[in-house]
């Protein structure tokens, strides 16, 4: 079968499935599950064949509208990018038949989450930007209706306004930075926004509009990657995103969607390098910078879904710093970033799972502090989450060590190859990054798994169904496997493993993350922690209330200005509505002093008549007439 | 061909709906149906090769020595705005009440004859007289069937607008002695007193005045800020079928006028005219966007996020008249020319989308303050999820139809205004949150117990609600269609 054909129903298989999911769970709530996942595990079977088939870059365009094309492009990128997609998102709708089996409106998120993977693989095969944008809000809407799936809880409704919101910032900036790429293109190029054009044609796009709008246009589209990706300072909506079904949380804020703004940067690659050192940076920066951030912030919560969304958004840094290093790793940057984020989809998919396995059985118990024990009641689920914390803190042999070293060890050259003092910041926050990442995740992981039972739920937990944590075990196989194909996976992207580091560098992080685990479970293993009372540090408050990010952008930017000024905004409005409407009034009553003139009564005309001749004399006596 | 025949018994079957009695429902459901129909095949086989470009004028001669005629023609533009105008009264008459009686269903057709008159005629004359009777039975529809304060807002509505329909004659008047000068013949076409040349041999001042009449009587239809003060109350006010024309059907009328009348004339507007319109725009958006995220009221909030999605329009003409003038590559004007017909389209459609859903809800609920719901997506999903469907649509989400007309707006207008398209972003923003903010607030959350039990949507809006939404989404995903025949309108006008 022809290649773009295929890559066509990649995505139009789930999109077809909406519907059909949707209308299957009228007939009996079980089907749309089955339905759904069929529909992505053909997406899956059809990724598989453009990964045998492939040979070269394909790209089939139609035209969309005006000098808009739609279609696909399928390269090494793609392909890979779609492989995991649909790979992960099956394992975790297998799973969502068991998690969400009881779920009155399981016909609803089942019809949801197949839209969603369609739109993350058209998002993943477009080959143009203006298509592009359309699945990246298609995967957005996906995220804010699965994000208030439970609509009646009051912070699912609002967690899902914020994502909403957010995110929108970022697509803001993403639309504006085509509405320029496009009109200072359009003059040179037939199709301005098309993928394969820019990026086999880069320099040429950098000649056309010059740097000054090049760096302007990507500073936007990295703008629409902070939103999508949370990356700071649009991390915000993703740990209160966690208020949706844990498999949402595994598929959209973990797994795929997420790196749908890592994947829009590895996409137009060859932009990012053409334009300069600078833009580089700035991805290092923000990436590494929101590593340690959000690694910090793990430290302090209790909620392990949040836990893990924190990491999430760790672990994203480290994808888009590694996207900065293109001085020194050349073309393989992108295979480092896109590398981890395989690895990334496998670990977290994972452990959201386990997490919701352990969710499901509590109740809804979600703080950690109220574990405990939990892997001898649950010994499966527990020991997947603990092969996934171990990929996590990138512990040797997992595929975690090998994705996260390299980009380590990549950023440790990038500060050496050049004597700025600010190129060795991404190398000092990745680091000190791996030594937290190991924190947050075995305290987690301890105050889950060992000590004793700290409440009533804990103590009855019990594992679920074997059958229903075959994905789980698939997940853990690969977290703890991958990382044999690190070379091959590199090669099929185009890149290359050659890093050398001194040794104490290369086995800096690992270190750290040892010591980690050794503090961790010292302190959380038994019942230690409890005596640490932090409350009066200013560090931990400061941690605690998110270094006031999330305060500054509700209580002070969106309640002390947006609400005053559309307050201001509206009484002024009021005020002025008034004004016409007085004016109105003052005319209509001049009308009726106007008719009150015409009395009919003779005597009052005569009375005017000679009153306004005498006024008329007068008037001409002053002014001279006579 | 057939545009006479099609446009002269429509007219007499829309005023005989005053004399059907009990039926006029179903009698003026039949007629705008079967119009709708009939334009569309009519529009189909005048415009299947996508050259939007106008049809032969079919006229009847009523004093040609003066220019009087009645004469019809149909471009593109015109024949999209028809088939809208026809869709959104088909869908006010669905949702009125039979109880209204005939005289509500009279006007409203009357309002459709006149409407569809207008877009269609190419005569001085009849396009004032119809945008005349266009105006007068939305004023009874509000005056008898309004709501609080019914006759005061609906004389203020006429007012208003009337004092611009007053300039926009006195335009046409001065045109027309204009052109009786220069060639010493009548003419009363829109075609010969609305072209540059006649333009450029007018003093100054006159010239100024003929444009200052027409953007002034464009401007108050749109509504564009600070002309707007009719809008929200008539809005509100009005009974929902009749707020579904105002905001679906009537709001085209400002934009036909610009770029059904004016665009002809482009190249010769003032410099400091094309950047108020930018101006203007700019400031609707944002005031009218900040004006509507504190208001308690859905359907007032609604009316201004219509006012503000009509700021995009105003913009767009602004800036592809400076853009023509100032020689930008003819691809970037021609989108943002483009990107407004199209916004004035979709606008009308995803309006009454909106107000068509909210009708339901107020009908099932009993409310339509915001605080006064809460939660309804438990008791009344589908309904809920077409609010929600036609709240995404109004804010411009890809995949619907008005993120084409955003997009190629932004797209088109960047080389003129730069920087300042962070302005428009700001009132995008302001958009998307009052609206997700709106639907957290009536849809989601815990339920109103208050509400007690409430019905879902039943077969019959179920099925207009999803013809609608089905037209949007249509497109907004296979814009090419709609697009090429009003991309092909416009270059054959400038």
């Amino acid at each position: 079968m022809d290649t773009s054909l295929i890559a066509w129903f990649v995505f139009l298989t789930p999109l077809i499935g909406f519907p059909v999911s949707y209308f299957a769970g009228h007939v009996r709530r079980n089907l749309s599950g089955i339905v759904a996942s069929a529909s992505i595990a053909i997406s899956f079977v059809l990724s598989f064949a453009l990964y045998l088939g492939y040979t070269s870059p394909v790209e089939s365009s139609i035209n969309w509208f005006y000098s808009f094309s739609y279609g696909v492009y399928v390269d090494p990128l793609s392909i890979s990018m779609a492989l995991m997609v649909s790979f992960v998102s099956l394992m975790i709708h297998l799973f969502a038949i068991y998690y969400m089996g009881k779920d009155p409106n399981r016909h609803v998120y089942f019809a949801e989450t197949s839209l969603f993977t369609a739109g993350m693989l058209g998002l993943v095969l477009s080959s143009n930007l203006l298509e592009f944008f359309l699945f990246w809000e298609i995967v957005g809407l996906c995220s804010y209706l699965l994000i208030g799936f439970w609509f009646f809880k009051p912070n699912a409704a609002s967690a899902a306004k914020k994502a909403f919101i957010v995110t929108r910032v970022g697509d803001m900036a993403f639309i504006i930075g085509l509405a320029i790429l496009y009109s200072t293109l359009v003059s040179y190029f037939p199709d301005p926004l098309n993928i394969q054009f820019l990026v086999t044609h880069a320099p040429e796009v950098m000649a056309a509009i010059g740097q000054t709008n090049l760096y302007i246009v990507l500073f936007l589209f990295l703008g629409g990657a902070i939103g999508k990706s949370s990356q700071f300072p649009l991390h915000v909506w993703i740990p209160d995103a966690m208020e949706g079904p844990t498999t949402v949380s595994a598929l959209i804020h973990a797994a795929t969607m997420v790196t749908a703004g890592i994947y829009l940067i590895a996409r137009l690659y060859p932009l990012y390098y053409v334009s300069g050192a600078e833009t580089l940076y700035v991805l290092a920066i923000i990436g590494s910078f929101t590593a340690l951030f959000a690694g910090l912030l793990g430290l302090v919560v209790n909620d392990i879904k949040r836990i893990l969304a924190y990491s999430t958004i760790s672990q994203l840094g480290y994808m888009m710093s590694a996207l900065g290093f293109y001085s020194v790793i050349q073309g393989s940057a992108v295979g480092f970033a896109m590398y981890h984020l395989f690895v990334h989809a496998f670990f977290k998919a994972m452990l959201f799972m386990a997490a919701g396995a352990i969710i499901l059985t509590l109740m809804d118990l979600r703080d950690v502090r109220k574990m405990g024990g939990l892997w001898k009641r649950m010994p499966v689920t527990v020991s997947i989450m603990f092969v996934g914390a171990l990929t996590l803190a990138a512990i040797f042999p997992t595929a975690g060590y090998f994705s996260k070293d390299s980009i380590i060890s990549a950023s440790y050259l990038y500060m050496t190859a050049s004597g700025q003092w600010y190129h060795s910041l991404p190398w000092l926050f990745l680091t000190i990054g791996s030594f937290l990442t190991a924190a947050y995740t075995f305290r987690m992981f301890f105050l889950v798994a060992l000590g004793k039972p700290r409440s009533d739920l804990a103590s009855h937990a019990k594992d679920p169904p074997l059958i229903s944590l075959a994905p789980l075990m698939v997940l853990a196989a690969l977290s703890a496997g991958y990382g044999l194909f690190q070379a091959d996976f590199l090669n099929y992207l185009g890149g290359s493993y050659s890093i050398s580091v001194p040794l104490g560098i290369e086995y800096l992080p690992i270190t750290l993350a040892l010591i980690a685990i050794l503090i961790t479970y010292l302190l959380y293993a038994g019942e230690r922690w409890k005596h640490i009372d932090l409350h009066k540090s200013r560090a931990y408050r400061v941690l605690k209330n998110k270094f006031y990010m999330d305060k500054l952008y509700t209580n002070v930017i969106a309640e002390r200005a947006i609400l005053p000024l559309s307050g201001a905004f509206s009484s002024a409005e009021e005020r002025y509505n008034a004004g016409v409407e007085k004016l109105g009034r003052k005319t209509l009553d001049f009308g009726t002093f106007l008719r009150r003139l015409q009395s009919g009564v003779l005597e009052s005309y005569f009375t005017l008549m000679i009153l306004t001749s005498a006024v008329l004399f007068i008037l001409a006596i002053v002014l001279g007439v006579i | 061909m057939l545009l006479l025949e099609l446009y002269i018994s429509m007219f007499i079957l829309a005023a005989a709906t005053f004399f059907t009695g009990r039926f006029s429902r179903p009698y003026a459901l039949v007629v705008s149906g079967f119009y709708f129909l009939a334009f569309l095949v009519y529009s189909i086989s005048q415009f299947y090769s996508l050259n939007g470009g106008f049809s032969a004028a079919e006229t009847i001669l009523i004093s040609p020595y003066y220019g009087f005629n009645f004469t019809l023609q149909v471009s593109g533009f015109s024949a999209l705005l028809v088939l809208l105008s026809l869709g959104v009264i088909f869908v006010a008459i669905f949702i009125s009440d039979s109880r209204h009686g005939r005289v509500f269903f009279g006007l409203e057709m009357l309002t459709m004859a006149g409407l569809v008159g207008l877009l269609l005629s190419s005569n001085v004359l009849f396009f004032y007289i119809f945008w005349e009777v266009v105006l007068i039975p939305v004023y009874f529809l509000i005056g008898i069937f309004g709501g609080r304060n019914a006759d005061s807002v609906s004389l203020k509505f006429f007012v208003y607008t009337h004092i611009g329909s007053v300039l926009m004659l006195l335009s046409f008047f001065s045109l027309y002695s204009y052109q009786y000068n220069n060639t010493g013949t009548f003419a009363m076409s829109l075609s010969s007193l609305v072209t540059p040349s006649l333009f450029q041999s007018m003093p100054e001042f006159w010239r100024l005045f003929v444009l200052f009449g027409f953007f002034v009587a464009f401007l108050v239809k749109l509504p564009s800020f600070p002309l707007h003060s009719w809008l929200p109350d008539s809005y509100e006010i009005a009974p929902y079928p009749v707020t579904i024309i105002l905001a679906g059907a009537l709001s085209i009328m400002g934009g036909y006028g610009l770029f059904g009348i004016l665009l002809p004339v482009i190249s010769i507007i003032p410099y400091a005219f094309s950047v108020t319109l930018v101006v203007l725009g700019v400031v609707s958006l944002i005031y009218f966007s900040l004006a509507a995220m504190s208001q308690l009221s859905m359907k007032r909030m609604m009316a201004y996020a219509s006012a503000a999605a009509m700021g995009f329009v105003t913009v767009s003409f602004g800036t592809s008249a400076l853009e023509i003038q100032g020689n930008i590559y003819v691809s970037n004007y021609m989108l943002d020319i483009t990107g407004g017909m199209y916004q004035i389209m979709v606008h009308g459609l995803i309006m009454a989308f909106i107000f068509a859903s909210l009708y339901y809800i107020s009908r099932s609920t009993g409310k339509e303050m915001i605080g006064s719901l809460g939660g309804i997506f438990r008791e009344a999903p589908i309904l809920s999820s077409f609010l929600l469907a036609a709240l995404l649509a109004s804010l411009g989400l890809p995949g619907m139809a008005g993120f084409v007309a955003e997009f190629s707006i932004l797209a088109g207008i960047y080389p003129e205004v730069g920087f300042w398209i962070f302005l428009i972003i700001f009132g995008m923003l302001i958009t998307a949150s009052y609206h997700i903010w709106m639907a957290q607030r009536t849809l989601f959350g815990p339920y109103n117990e208050n509400l007690g039990s409430i019905p879902d949507s039943g077969s019959a809006s179920s099925a207009i609600l999803v013809i609608l939404m089905i037209i949007i989404l249509l497109l907004g995903v296979f814009p090419h269609y709609a697009f090429q025949l009003l991309s092909s309108y416009a270059r054959g006008v400038i």
